[in-house]
């Protein structure tokens, strides 16, 4: 499971959220010490995504037009949905669905890293918490790439793990959203 | 083991959530996503950490054959037990509940019936004292 226990996210940042009625998208930006390329790859091949995902897809997403099944990790109950990649422009842009939630990714190079940027719709009750689901995976991302995994820290993995309730919390107060009841008390122990 | 989940189909979780609770009286027990996915439980507050009734979106396609063919049969997608049917029927139905079914008097037992108003029937249930 690679050093979790030394592990401690930082604090709620690079996050904004664009309010569209009752749409919501959360924007999440991230400067990874990744080049596009490595990172293109972590986002589209199936044995990448099993280390940092909170999917895992039986496809690659990296051809538009390409199908694939992808399926929850770490829920109480797997949740399978088709997705089709709509836009794939290596390593720039990559855009798919994830059930009723589009994914849109931006890749742009930066010195040797990569600004990543993920645009994706989330209802108002769970923006902040897609925020620190994205928050942790990003660092588990940026760690794999680095050859120091965490290992893969998603769902059910994400809640149990320390820091969650705290970054939960932050990104709610940041998005102007009442605190999280998640999770409740009689799951704390 | 114990029995401690069983899953419900609704076509809509957030008109689940208040019918389950505002209309029945549950509470919500869990609500926690993942993306396109969102696990939501209720529990009785008679029985908080007791069995919890998950309600889970519908888009399987052989669920909602199934739940169909149940409803149009007339056949309850769900069973609770009371105490107190009469008195339940009438605070339900004060909540706006349609029932299909008032209070009925069957071997065994009384029964009710009412819609949950996300496609499932439910049945209200208090056995006969003996």
């Amino acid at each position: 499971m690679g050093d979790l226990e030394q592990y401690t996210p930082a604090p709620a940042y690079g996050a904004q959220i664009r309010k569209d009625g009752e749409k919501w998208t959360l924007i999440l930006a991230r400067e990874l010490r990744h080049s596009p390329e490595k990172v293109w790859q972590a986002l589209t091949e199936p044995a990448h995504l099993r280390e940092w995902a909170p999917f895992d897809a039986d496809g690659n997403l990296g051809t538009a037009g390409a199908t694939a099944k992808l399926t929850t990790v770490a829920s109480p109950k797997p949740h399978v949905t088709e997705t089709r990649v709509t836009r794939a422009d290596a390593p720039h842009a990559l855009e798919y669905n994830w059930g009723d939630h589009n994914m849109r990714w931006e890749l742009e190079a930066v010195g040797t890293g990569t600004r990543l940027t993920l645009w994706t719709n989330i209802g108002r009750p769970f923006i902040a918490m897609g925020a620190a689901g994205w928050h942790i995976c990003f660092d588990v991302l940026d760690r794999l790439l680095s050859g120091t995994p965490l290992g893969r820290m998603v769902g059910g993995n994400a809640v149990k793990f320390g820091g969650w309730e705290r970054l939960h919390a932050e990104y709610a107060k940041q998005f102007g959203i009442e605190p999280p009841n998640w999770p409740p008390q009689a799951a704390q122990k | 083991m114990k029995i401690k989940v069983t899953t419900l189909h609704v076509y809509d979780q957030d008109k689940a959530l208040r019918f389950y609770t505002e209309t029945l009286g549950f509470t919500k027990k869990n609500d926690f996503s993942q993306g396109p996915y969102r696990w939501l439980t209720v529990a009785s507050p008679e029985d908080p950490n007791g069995v919890e009734l998950q309600l889970a979106l519908n888009n399987n396609p052989a669920a909602k054959a199934y739940q169909q063919a149940i409803f149009q049969q007339n056949q309850p997608a769900i069973m609770f037990f009371t105490d107190d049917i009469k008195g339940d029927y009438e605070r339900i139905k004060g909540r706006g509940a349609e029932f299909t079914m008032p209070p009925t008097d069957v071997t065994g037992s009384t029964i009710a019936m009412l819609k949950d108003t996300c496609g499932n029937l439910v049945q209200l249930t208090q056995l006969a004292k003996w």
